[in-house]
């Protein structure tokens, strides 16, 4: 019985992260991530690069003794690339069992979205930035774009 | 019967010892096999493994693989005592005992997975005690199944038989067997024993009321629909025959036997349903002087031995690689630079001394000889060649090399399948052989030796060579090809089997050819560091060719800067540093690529910040230095801007997020973290020298 309920408080705590998004900024945009997804939030670190990579892979990095490739999402999205600053910082994901870092120009906050409020992207955008988006929610004034973050990796995941 | 809870530590040891005993009995029993005859010692022997077989399982309440172990037993315990009789069974009995040892496997991996046995032996040890009864010299009726059996067995309890008392009359056993696909094979079972109940005195069908379970049509399909039937007063055999004919989808029917006292079947068949219960009786005779000296050999010798967990193991692995790299963050402390430290230079001296040592001995602990492997291919090569009809002798040389236990239990499942592929596809059959004038027995080498850091095995076999063309047209038409055919070279269009997808056999046969062959092997040895090469001669056959690393954990570098990254290369595959103090010194090519002359031989000259496109303030050749590094097949010089010192680092592999980049092909094997927490990426020489070409 005892072992159920904590079971089932972890199923909850995880579906209580269902809904609620990261938020970061690349430029003037806002963008946001599944917390579902996301394990932490780290300055920038000391990244070995690794030759034959796209450039958006800058390399990777140690994160307590686990190798993690980090993936820079300026460069990803096609926008023109710019010098870290102190607001730069990479958020830490998982996804498969692995874990990637996202380099961003800076981290907001985290929102709940219902998803009324959200409207889905538009159906064009295949060549574009917006192919990685699973919704656009308006929240107060400003625009968010919900990354999904399996299309975001698709092309790097092993297949 | 799943084991109680009190048992599980005995478990994992049973499991352990089992398993060992049976690799040695499958060793024995092959040697023996190929001479036709046993040793003394060898009977000795196998009689002590089922021996302790036996009684280890009977602990356990393995009653099942007891009844087994106890069988087996009993033939070695005539054949020691009669050793003439052999002559007579023995082609039989090797099967048997191969039998018995892979039941005895396939046991043990049941029992590591589910704690219990799955399967019921009955039938093998029907077949043994058959077996022991003609060594015996007994007449044996060839039908009587397991006579000695039923005879000690008591009278089996009355509630388990579903037969109601048995009135007089001729009694007779009929199987039905149903076409095949032709579904509902219980329902129609069940429509045709109503049919013939009008007609019987009494009728038993097995399964007993069929209707009753749908899942009884699997039964009835493998053994059959038996019927066990005494035909009513006036009633010939002839009318139920044809009361069997009338019924649809019905394939065939044979008359078993005609037998007369039923009490006698039921008694066979309730100790063929229930084999634990025989296992007791028989295991009291042995006689006590025949268990002391199957305990012989096995008491009053000094243990010196201890089987410890592989996870044990790992762990101790683990600790010493973050033993490795604390103490070289201790020693190469940012603190510590610039400081004159006598004292604390030679402590650390003699740490590094005693952690070496310590990781010489963590590492021979781990490595296993490769003879255990082999051994299992010799099995392989026997079972394969048997069923397909051919001829094959596998040689093996080598077995002692020693391996990390990880590499050692990865490269298990490759080597089974090329030994297969081997055998399946590259030997020959024997007319085919003797046509082409070669020895009617085929031949496959298995070869392991120490070269270096690397251990090398090749696998060669004198049969019929790979087909190049045939190759090119299948990777053609799976669209395999990425480059205009006629670029590609014999060794290129041979790796093009190791392709996912590829299999060049157009019957998928029981052994090989599921298409799923050789680009698993390839997997499998690339995970564990290695690689795989083909060679092959039409019709003198095939040669692969795999190298795989001594172990994975931790190697010896050199630390190399190339700009801001810092590069180790395994010391392994270097051969001198020296720096060019003349640019004169450097040869260009006629392409324009560098070259060096370095006591009369030439060698390129591979920039390491050009080839990976690093940035680097250190590019004339003056100011940098060059490592002529040894590649499997080829040297080169490699430059870079300086040397850190040496350190040993545990290897990482690379993300999973990177594989789809080849990063592996460009001549980087893995990652490291260094003392201070940075990332060094390590030089693989192989691949690095390769992809230069």
């Amino acid at each position: 019985m005892a072992n159920t309920a904590v079971v089932d408080s972890a199923q909850s705590m995880l579906d209580d992260l269902r809904g609620r998004y990261l938020t970061f900024n690349i430029g003037e945009v806002s963008y946001g991530l599944e917390l579902y997804h996301v394990i932490e939030i780290i300055g920038m670190q000391p990244i070995t690069k690794v030759p034959n990579l796209p450039d958006y892979i800058k390399g990777i990095t140690n994160l307590r003794g686990r190798v993690v490739p980090i993936i820079d999402v300026r460069l990803k999205f096609g926008q023109p690339e710019r010098d870290y600053d102190d607001k730069t910082c990479i958020i830490v994901t998982t996804i498969d069992d692995m874990n990637v870092g996202l380099i961003v120009d800076e981290v907001s906050d985290v929102i709940t979205l219902d998803e009324q409020a959200s409207a889905p992207p538009p159906g064009f955008g295949a060549a574009s930035a917006d192919r990685y988006l699973s919704s656009i929610a308006q929240v107060g004034d400003r625009v968010v774009m919900n990354i999904d973050i399996v299309k975001f990796f698709q092309n790097d995941l092993p297949q | 019967m799943a084991i109680d809870a009190s048992m599980e530590p005995m478990l994992e040891v049973f499991i352990f010892e089992t398993t060992t005993l049976l690799e040695q009995l499958d060793k024995i029993v092959l040697g023996a096999e190929k001479t036709r005859s046993f040793e003394n010692s060898g009977i000795n022997e196998i009689f002590r493994i089922m021996h302790t077989i036996k009684g280890s399982a009977a602990m356990m309440d393995f009653t099942s693989i007891a009844a087994l172990a106890h069988a087996v037993e009993d033939v070695f315990f005539i054949i020691r005592e009669h050793p003439d009789a052999l002559g007579s069974v023995s082609e039989n009995l090797f099967d048997l005992v191969f039998l018995a040892s892979d039941y005895l496997k396939e046991e043990m991996e049941a029992v590591q997975a589910f704690h219990e046995t799955r399967g019921n032996p009955q039938n093998l040890i029907d077949q043994l005690s058959r077996l022991a009864s003609l060594l015996k010299g007994e007449e044996v009726p060839p039908d009587a199944v397991g006579t000695d059996l039923p005879a000690s067995v008591p009278a089996p309890a009355p509630e388990a038989t579903p037969v109601v008392a048995a009135p007089a009359g001729q009694r007779y056993r009929l199987r039905v067997r149903y076409e095949e696909g032709c579904q509902m094979e219980n329902i129609r079972a069940f429509m045709l024993i109503t049919q013939l109940e009008d007609l019987c005195d009494e009728l038993i069908s097995i399964p007993d009321r069929p209707e009753s379970d749908a899942s009884l049509s699997a039964d009835i399909i493998r053994d059959g629909l038996i019927l066990i039937f005494t035909p009513a007063a006036g009633v010939s055999l002839d009318e139920i025959y044809a009361v069997i004919e009338a019924a649809v989808n019905i394939e065939s029917y044979e008359l078993l036997d005609a037998e007369a006292p039923l009490d006698d079947f039921e008694a066979v068949h309730i100790s063929t349903a229930d084999g634990p219960t025989e296992d007791d009786i028989p295991r009291e005779e042995v006689t006590p002087a025949q268990a002391a000296r199957a305990m012989l050999p096995g008491s009053g010798r000094q243990q010196s031995l201890i089987s410890v967990h592989q996870y044990k193991l790992d762990q101790l692995m683990d600790l010493m690689g973050e033993l490795v790299t604390t103490e070289s963050m201790v020693i190469n402390n940012v603190d510590l630079r610039d400081m004159r430290l006598d004292n604390f230079s030679k402590s650390a001296r003699e740490l590094r001394k005693l952690t070496d040592e310590l990781q010489d001995v963590v590492m021979s602990i781990r490595m296993v000889p490769l003879s255990g492997v082999f051994q299992r291919m010799q099995r392989i090569a026997r079972d394969v060649s048997k069923k397909l009809d051919k001829q094959v002798e596998l040689i093996t040389l080598g077995g002692e090399t020693e391996v990390d236990k990880t590499i050692n239990d990865a490269i298990g499942d490759p080597f089974m399948h090329m030994v297969r592929n081997s055998v399946d596809h590259g030997i020959e059959d024997p007319q085919t052989r003797r046509r082409l004038g070669k020895p009617e027995v085929g031949r496959i080498v298995m070869e392991a030796k120490n070269v270096g850091g690397e251990i090398v095995i090749t696998i060669s076999d004198d049969g019929k060579g790979l087909d190049a063309d045939k190759i090119l047209d299948k990777a053609r038409r799976n669209g395999l090809l990425t480059k205009p055919e006629s670029e590609y070279s014999k060794t290129e269009i041979y790796n093009l089997i190791m392709l996912p997808g590829f299999s060049t056999n157009q019957a998928v046969t029981e052994f090989s050819g599921r298409g799923v062959g050789m680009d698993v092997v390839r997997q499998n040895i690339e995970k564990v560091g290695g690689s795989i090469n083909i060679d092959s001669t039409p019709n003198e056959g095939s040669t692969f060719t795999i190298k795989i690393p001594l172990t994975l954990a931790i190697v010896d570098g050199m630390e190399l800067a190339v700009g801001d990254t810092i590069f180790t290369l395994p010391i392994t595959s270097i051969q001198q540093s020296f720096k060019v103090n003349d640019p004169k010194q450097i040869l260009y090519n006629t392409d324009g690529s560098e070259m060096i002359l370095l006591r009369g031989k030439c060698f390129p000259i591979i920039r390491l910040h050009r080839i990976f496109n690093f940035e680097t303030e250190i590019t004339d050749i003056t100011e940098g230095i060059l490592i002529l590094v040894e590649g499997a097949r080829e040297e080169a010089c490699i430059f870079v801007d300086e040397l850190l010192g040496e350190q040993q680092v545990v290897v990482k592999p690379f993300p999973p997020f990177l594989s789809k980049y080849a990063v592996k092909r460009m001549g980087l094997s893995g990652c490291t973290i260094l003392g201070d927490g940075t990332i060094s990426l390590i030089l693989d020489a192989n691949n690095l020298l390769a992809q230069h070409h």
